[in-house]
C-alpha cells in the first residue's frame, strides 16, 4: 500500500514535470528545455527587453536588461506604464553598443534564461553557456525573425495567445500597408536613407537591415540597399545618392533633424531642401529596430513617404493598440511625444498626424 | 659621405630635376583627386569650378558640384597631403637623430601618447585647441618615456629603442581603453571612438588650418635643423667632437616631431607606416643628406597619402579606414626595403 502510494506520487510528480516542461527552439536551431514558465529572464539584445515586458504584460519576470534598453524607457511612456522597469539592473554588458556579457553580474541575477544575439560572434555567447546559463539566441534583419521572438517569449511565459495576437496584428497591418503601397510605381517611391549613426560618424542601413525591409514595405527605396547591414559611408556618397527622405535613429538621443539641416555639406540633398528629415518615433520602444510596435512604424513611415496618397488615423491606431499591447490609455500629448513632434514639428507634412 | 652643404654640379642638376618632377606630381595629384569621388563631377567642371574662384566664368556647373569639389574634396585632399608630408618629415627626422631606419612616429610611442592625450581632452572638454595641446603634451611625454627607458650609459641601442617603444605604446593604448571605458556612452564615447578611428571623412577648412599650422611649424624646425641632423646621424661621439650640442639638438628635433605627430593624430587618428616607409623611398632618390631628404620626403608623403585616401573614399560606397590601406601597402614595402638596406648598409650600428 505504501509502495503503491509512493509509486503514485512518483508518477504524479513525473507526469506534472513532463506536462510543465517547455521546449523551445531558438534562432540558431538550439533546443532549450525549461522546467516550466520562466520566472527570471535577462535580455541582452536591446529591443528584447520592452518586447518581453509587452508580451508578459508586466516587469515581474524581467530581472536584467541592456543599458540602452533602459534609456528607451527612462523618461518615455513605458516608464509611466511600468514604473518598476527602472529598478531592473542594466549593468550586465559592456558600455555603449557592447553585447559582451558581464557574466558574474548576470549570475547574481539567477536568471532561468538569457536572451542573446545569435548573428554576431560566438564570443558573446560562450561565456554565458560556460557559466551554465540557459541561453536563447535571436537574430535580426527580417520580419520573420521578429515574429519568432514573440513566439518564443509567448511560449516561455505562458502568454502564447497574447504573442499570437501580436503576430496576427503584424500580419494584418502588413497586408494593409502592402495593399496601400502595391500600386505605387517604382519612380514614385522616394529614395530613402536611414542613419544608424549621424553624430559620431555617418553609418547607414544597407540591404540586409530590418530598416531596409520596412522602407520597402512602406513604399520607399533604400538608397543604400547595395550595402550590407550597417555600413560607414562618406558625405560624398550621400550626396551621390541624393535621398528624398532621411530617417534619423532613436539611439542618438540628442540627434534631431536640425543637425542635418544645419550641415552645410548636405544642403543640396532633396530631403534637406524639401525638409523631409524625420526623427524616428519612440513609443514603448524606439520605432527603428524591430519591436512590439513595428506595425505602427510601418503605418507612420508609409504616411511620411506618401503624404498625398496614404492617410491612416495614427492617433487612433496608437491609442487602440496601446490598449491592446499594454492595456493602457494614451492622451493626445502622449501621441505627440511618441511621434517626436518636439523634433519633427517643422518637417514637411508633419501636420498630417494631427498631433502638432 | 658629405655632410657639409656641398654638392657637385651634376648632382645639383639631378636635384633640381627631382624637385620639378615631385612638385608637378603633387600638383597633378591634387587636380586629379579633385575629379575622383563617389559623386560624379566631370573633369571640365572641376577645372571650371577652380578657375571660377579667380575669374568670372559663366556658371556651367551645378551648385552641388561646386560644393562637392570645394567643401568636401578640397579640404580632405589638403589634409591628406599635410598629414602625409608631416608624417614623412617626422619619420625622416627621427630616423636621422636616432640613426635608425626602423624608427617612425608610431614606433617610438608618440602616436599612442598623442592618441591618449586627445581622447582624454575629449573626455574633459569640448575645446579643439585643448585637444591638440593634450595630444602634443602626451605625445611628448610618451617619447620622453621611450627615450629614458632606452638610454643606457648615454646611448640608445636600436633594440632597446624599439622595445621601449612597444612597451610605452602598449601602456598608452591601455590608458586610451580606460578613457573609453569611463566615457559617457551616449555622448563622449562615440566622439572618442570616432576621433581615434582616424579618417579624413570629417575634413573642413578649419581643420586644414588646425593641423596645417603645427605641421608646417614642426616641419620648418626640422628643416632648419637639417645640418645638425646630418651631424647627429654620424653618431653621438663624432657629433660631439664636431662641436654639436648633442642632447639639445636632439630635443629640439623631438619636440618638432611630437608637434607634427600630435597634429596629424588629432586630424586623422593613427595613420601607420607612412613615416616609416616614405623616408626610405626619399633616401633612395636623394641620398642621406637631410637638406634634400626632408623636402623630398614631404612631397612624396603628401602625394602618397592623397592617393591612398582616394582609394579609401572613392573605391566603394562604404568608407575604408585609411590606416588599413597604409598598413597593407606599407608593411610589405618596408620588408622589401629592409632586405635591400641589409646589403647596402645604413651608416650606423
Amino acid at each position: 500500500m505504501r509502495l503503491l502510494a509512493l509509486l503514485a506520487t512518483f508518477f504524479v510528480t513525473a507526469n506534472s514535470a513532463f506536462a510543465d516542461a517547455i521546449t523551445i527552439t531558438d534562432q540558431r536551431g538550439r533546443k532549450i528545455t525549461l522546467d516550466g514558465d520562466v520566472k527570471r529572464v535577462v535580455t541582452i539584445p536591446i529591443p528584447a527587453a520592452s518586447m518581453f515586458i509587452a508580451v508578459d504584460g508586466s516587469t515581474d519576470r524581467l530581472v536584467g536588461m541592456h543599458q540602452l534598453s533602459k534609456t528607451a524607457i527612462k523618461g518615455r511612456i513605458l516608464e509611466r506604464f511600468y514604473p518598476d522597469a527602472l529598478t531592473i539592473p542594466s549593468n550586465i554588458t559592456g558600455k555603449g553598443f557592447s553585447f559582451v556579457p558581464n557574466v558574474e553580474e548576470l549570475l547574481v541575477l539567477e536568471p532561468d534564461l538569457v536572451f542573446q544575439w545569435g548573428h554576431l560572434n560566438d564570443d558573446i555567447i560562450e561565456p554565458l553557456v560556460n557559466a551554465g546559463l540557459e541561453v536563447a539566441l535571436i537574430r535580426i534583419g527580417k520580419e520573420e525573425f521578429t515574429r519568432k521572438w514573440l513566439t518564443m517569449m509567448g511560449a516561455m511565459t505562458g502568454k502564447a495567445d497574447k504573442a499570437q495576437a501580436m503576430i496576427d496584428w503584424r500580419d494584418d497591418v502588413m497586408a494593409e500597408v502592402r495593399a496601400a503601397t502595391a500600386d505605387i510605381a517604382e519612380d514614385d517611391r522616394p529614395r530613402t536613407l536611414y542613419f544608424m549613426n549621424y553624430l559620431s560618424k555617418l553609418r547607414v542601413a544597407g540591404g540586409k537591415s530590418y530598416n531596409n525591409f520596412y522602407i520597402d514595405l512602406a513604399g520607399g527605396k533604400n538608397v543604400a540597399a547595395e550595402l550590407g547591414m550597417f555600413v560607414d559611408v562618406g558625405v560624398e556618397q550621400i550626396i551621390a545618392w541624393d535621398p528624398e527622405v532621411i530617417l534619423l535613429n532613436g539611439f542618438e538621443a540628442k540627434l534631431s533633424p536640425q543637425d542635418v539641416y544645419d550641415n552645410e555639406l548636405l544642403a543640396d540633398l532633396s530631403a534637406v531642401k524639401n525638409r523631409r528629415v524625420y526623427k524616428m518615433p519612440l513609443g514603448g520602444y524606439r520605432w527603428d529596430p524591430p519591436n512590439q510596435e513595428s506595425p505602427l512604424t510601418w503605418l507612420w513611415l508609409s504616411m511620411i513617404l506618401h503624404p498625398d496618397k496614404i492617410d491612416w488615423d495614427m492617433a487612433e491606431r496608437i491609442s487602440r493598440n496601446y490598449q491592446f499591447i499594454y492595456g493602457q490609455d494614451v492622451t493626445d500629448d502622449d501621441v505627440a511625444n511618441i511621434l517626436r513632434v518636439d523634433m519633427n514639428a517643422d518637417a514637411a507634412n508633419y501636420d498630417i498626424f494631427g498631433a502638432n | 659621405m658629405s655632410i657639409a652643404n656641398k654638392t657637385t654640379a651634376p648632382a645639383r642638376l639631378w636635384r633640381f630635376g627631382l624637385w620639378g618632377i615631385l612638385v608637378v606630381l603633387l600638383g597633378l595629384s591634387i587636380l586629379v583627386s579633385l575629379g575622383i569621388g563617389r559623386f560624379g563631377v566631370p573633369i571640365d567642371h572641376v577645372f571650371a569650378i577652380l578657375l571660377g574662384n579667380v575669374f568670372p566664368i559663366e556658371l556651367t556647373w551645378k551648385p552641388v558640384e561646386e560644393r562637392v569639389v570645394e567643401l568636401i574634396r578640397m579640404p580632405r585632399i589638403l589634409i591628406a597631403a599635410l598629414a602625409g608630408a608631416g608624417l614623412a618629415v617626422a619619420g625622416s627626422a627621427l630616423q636621422g637623430v636616432f640613426r635608425n631606419p626602423l624608427v617612425g612616429p608610431q614606433i617610438i610611442g608618440v602616436s599612442s601618447g598623442a592618441a591618449f592625450g586627445g581622447a582624454f581632452a575629449i573626455l574633459v572638454s569640448e575645446s579643439q585647441v585643448l585637444l591638440i595641446g593634450a595630444a602634443f603634451g602626451f605625445g611628448m611625454l610618451a617619447m620622453l618615456v621611450v627615450y629614458t627607458i632606452s638610454r643606457q650609459q648615454g646611448r640608445a641601442s636600436i633594440l632597446m629603442l624599439v622595445l621601449a617603444g612597444i612597451v610605452t605604446s602598449a601602456f598608452f593604448s591601455a590608458l586610451v581603453s580606460i578613457t573609453k571605458f569611463v566615457a559617457d556612452p551616449d555622448d563622449k564615447l562615440p566622439a572618442i571612438v570616432f576621433w581615434l578611428m582616424g579618417s579624413f571623412a570629417s575634413s573642413s577648412y578649419e581643420k586644414v588650418l588646425l593641423i596645417g599650422i603645427p605641421v608646417m611649424l614642426g616641419s620648418l624646425v626640422v628643416y632648419l635643423m637639417r645640418f645638425q641632423i646630418n651631424v647627429l646621424s654620424l653618431g653621438d661621439e663624432e657629433a660631439q667632437s664636431l662641436g654639436l650640442k648633442v642632447e639639445r639638438t636632439r630635443w629640439i628635433v623631438l619636440v618638432a616631431v611630437a608637434l607634427i605627430s600630435a597634429a596629424v593624430v588629432s586630424a586623422a587618428g593613427i595613420v601607420g607606416w607612412v613615416g616609416l616607409v616614405i623616408p626610405h623611398f626619399a633616401r633612395m632618390l636623394t641620398g642621406p643628406d637631410h637638406k634634400a631628404l626632408i623636402p623630398a620626403a614631404a612631397l612624396i608623403g603628401a602625394i602618397y597619402l592623397i592617393h591612398v585616401d582616394n582609394v579609401a573614399r572613392a573605391s566603394i560606397a562604404a568608407e575604408i579606414p585609411v590606416g588599413i590601406i597604409t598598413a597593407l601597402l606599407g608593411a610589405p614595402v618596408f620588408a622589401y626595403l629592409l632586405r635591400r638596406a641589409a646589403n647596402k648598409g645604413w651608416s650606423s650600428e
